[in-house]
């Protein structure tokens, strides 16, 4: 559908686009992401023939774009542009009739397929409502829906946008891209849309694009795209990506700056995390931000902790869910409680399964181990006091162990058992 | 249909209006004539004397013609400039039209040509050239490439303006024996103008109105900014260059005989859009009407107001633009289109 080759384009002596090969296919929806200056508005300006590349072409259809006369291209390509502020107090029937612009003749009044058309496209944009009001009396994501409209009535293969929803409210942003979702499986519009919004856009795109320096970074579906150590790279930026559980769709989240201090050193200090359930992904993020070599386990798949410990790329013994934590597993935790320097024991749960993980600590009484105790153990306890006799076995004859009452001082405690 | 019901009415009423002034502008002037033999004259079906029918056919209805002509012509043009800049702060000399006509109309007193052509004032001729050459100068100055960016050419225009004004003011100071004459010109009058004006200026005004009125549609669509313009299947940039082209023209034609009349360029497509809405299919006829009726009774205003004496008529728009765009800057102000 459309296809870019080697397109290279310079402002004044300043090189935006180095060469960018694209092929986009009917019915794809594309978002263009990259930070600032990387090019992804003067990309989407050179697709919509805006601007006229340096070198290379720009093919729509098979046929390039240059050889398109205005009229022509506007009946195949229509283009939301990022500002679309209208001075002009126009109503909004007449700015979407503004549309059919190019399927009319300059002195033909409108044309039942024109009535029928704009009609059509304020359906789908649930602008029938607006119909009478003023464009300047609308919000900003009523606007937008307007704009969209007279974009689509004229009956476009192909709708470019640029930051369509940069300028709008969270709730509008949503309402924007489902209907931009819509109108792309609906009736297989092919979109391409310029966003920063790297969530927005892998919630709803089908492949992104990164945009680094003028050049094409990577591209393909948002999990392969948006991956932590592409977002480093293009934007310089820590960031921890999770998946959505609804959409399955990755996930940005910023890591602050604050949390990131003597990260690249490590410390010499190794800990081993015995929890479950969720217990321990609080201060996991706090300890691998400070800079503790860490592991974990044993830990079953997909447990909270699990998934946190995996997102941090803490080391991992694991074990499949449901059933006792086997004996191999049991092995590979010793090598790590060995070459530990603390042990913390959150206040996790015990039942058959993760028992194991308590027996343990009583074959390391020279190690040190922090235990929380901010819930009681019998609370814990789902096996009839089996963790509760273990538990009190452990404080009886174990000099290293230590108590904390108070989560909170967590970091505090370990810094003091550091030294 | 109520919509279009309103429109209807608002026309037949400006439509009445017009025609209504025209008859009172024809009876009344610094002359006393019996209404009975006006009546007659227009009626034509009773002799009047000579000097009756020379008021009347030879200066009262040609000024009335010249006035409604220049009133729409400054009305039209101001209403394309405002779109096409899409600044409501704008009339049709901001590019430095009646700088380039006025120190045309200087140049010509200063070196004493006269050259009559076809009977003509040579003035008139004069300040189209300069006008003319003007628009032509700032069109090149504010060019990049085969674009013309709107700014630069505001700029340009505001430029040019001021080196031409204050060559006005220079050639003033080296030559006064002409002032009054001058300084009429420069404030705006209509005072003595005849047929001969207006068969100057015709061609050119409804060249330039022809070619407005066929690109009615694309000045809507300019509106949108010319981006958006553009992805609609505009021509940018040669259809601006083609209304710039048009109301430039337009201006410099009625400007050549009128002086520089202000406000009414920059008042009337304001009130024609408040009341109308922002569409030219619509606006522009009801521009060119409201302009046409405002300069009319002005001009008659100034013909009779201190008569025998004349006054400028760029005295009175002024003297009544001015307030009401005051009025507009501090009730609309955040809603000025």
């Amino acid at each position: 559908m459309l296809k870019t080759d080697k397109i290279k384009f310079s402002y004044d002596q300043e090189k935006i686009l180095k060469g960018i090969d694209l092929e986009i296919k009917a019915g794809a929806f594309i978002g263009i992401i990259g930070p600032n200056a990387s090019g992804k508005s003067t990309l989407l300006k050179n697709m919509s023939k805006t601007l006229k590349a340096d070198s290379g072409s720009v093919y729509l259809d098979h046929k390039l774009l240059n050889d398109y006369n205005s009229l022509e291209l506007a009946k195949k390509m229509a283009v939301v542009p990022q500002n679309t502020e209208v001075n002009f107090n126009f109503n909004v029937y007449d700015i979407i009739m503004m549309g059919r612009h190019p399927y009319q003749k300059r002195w033909s009044g409108l044309s039942q397929e024109d009535k029928q058309i704009v009609k059509e496209v304020m359906k789908v944009t649930d602008t029938l409502k607006l119909k009478t009001k003023l464009i300047n009396e609308l919000s900003g994501g009523e606007r937008q829906r307007v704009i969209i409209a007279r974009a689509l009535a004229q009956k476009p293969d192909i709708l470019l946008l640029d930051e369509p929803t940069s300028s709008l409210d969270i709730n509008y942003q949503g309402e924007i891209y489902d209907l931009l979702k819509y109108l792309n499986q609906e009736f297989n519009l092919t979109i391409i849309t310029v966003s920063h919004d790297l969530n927005l856009t892998a919630q709803y795109c089908e492949e992104l694009l990164l945009l680094k320096e003028g050049k094409i970074f990577a591209s393909g579906p948002a999990e392969e795209v948006l991956t932590e150590e592409n977002i480093k790279a293009v934007y310089n930026a820590e960031v921890i990506i999770k998946t959505n559980p609804l959409s399955e769709k990755p996930f940005v989240t910023l890591v602050p700056e604050v949390n990131r201090i003597n990260k690249r050193e490590l410390r010499d200090f190794r800990i081993h995390v015995i929890a479950g359930g969720g217990t321990a992904k609080k201060f996991l993020y706090k300890l691998e931000n400070l800079g503790y070599q860490l592991s974990i386990g044993v830990l079953n798949i997909g447990d909270a902790d699990w998934q946190a410990a995996k997102e941090l790329g803490i080391k991992i013994v694991e074990a499949p869910p449901f059933i006792d934590i086997s004996k191999n597993e049991i092995q590979e935790n010793r090598k790590f409680i060995e070459k530990a320097d603390l042990i913390i024991l959150s206040d996790l749960p015990f039942g058959h399964g993760n028992l194991a993980n308590l027996e343990i600590l009583l074959d390391y009484p020279k190690k040190k181990k922090l235990l929380f105790s901010n819930l009681e153990i019998k609370k814990r306890d789902y096996i009839k006091g089996k963790a509760e006799r273990i538990w009190n076995k452990l404080l009886e004859a174990d000099k290293n162990i230590y108590l904390l009452k108070d989560r909170s001082n967590l970091i505090k405690n370990i810094k003091k058992l550091e030294n | 249909m109520g919509e279009n019901k309103k429109n209807t009415f608002i026309y037949l009423t400006v439509v009445l209006f017009s025609f209504l002034l025209i008859f009172l502008a024809l009876f009344i002037g610094s002359s006393q004539i019996n209404p009975t033999d006006i009546t007659a004259y227009i009626l034509n079906n009773k002799a009047v004397s000579a000097s009756t029918a020379i008021i009347i056919g030879e200066i009262r209805l040609p000024r009335i013609i010249l006035a409604f002509i220049v009133g729409a012509g400054l009305a039209v043009a101001g209403a394309v400039f405002q779109a096409i800049i899409r600044n409501p702060m704008v009339d049709p000399y901001i590019i430095g039209i009646s700088a380039g006509a006025g120190t045309g109309v200087m140049l010509a007193l200063f070196l004493g040509i006269e050259i009559a052509l076809f009977n003509l004032s040579s003035l008139p001729a004069f300040a189209f050239l300069g006008a003319v050459l003007t628009v032509f100068t700032v069109y090149q100055l504010a060019r990049v490439g085969n674009k013309l960016p709107v700014l630069t050419f505001l700029l340009a225009g505001v430029a040019v303006s001021f080196i031409l004004n204050s060559l006005m003011s220079f050639l003033m100071v080296l030559r006064t024996e002409n002032l009054q004459q001058l300084v009429y010109w420069l404030m705006g009058s209509l005072a003595g103008t005849g047929w001969s004006d207006i068969r100057m200026i015709l061609p050119y005004f409804l060249t330039a109105l022809a070619v407005i009125v066929f690109y009615l549609k694309d000045l809507n669509i300019l509106l949108l900014g010319e981006e958006s313009a553009a992805h609609l299947g505009l021509n940018v940039e040669r259809t601006k260059i083609i209304l710039l082209g048009a109301a430039s023209l337009m201006t410099a034609s009625v400007v050549s005989v009128s002086g520089s009349i202000g406000f009414i360029g920059l008042v009337v497509p304001h009130i024609a859009r408040m009341i109308i809405g922002p569409d030219h299919r619509r606006l522009i006829p009801l521009a060119a009407l409201f302009g046409a009726s405002f300069l009319l009774l002005a001009d008659t205003a100034a013909r009779t107001l201190m008569a025998p004496m004349e006054l400028p008529v760029g005295i009175i728009t002024a003297l009544a633009g001015g307030p009401y765009f005051i009025y507009l800057l501090r009730n609309k102000s955040k809603n000025i289109w």
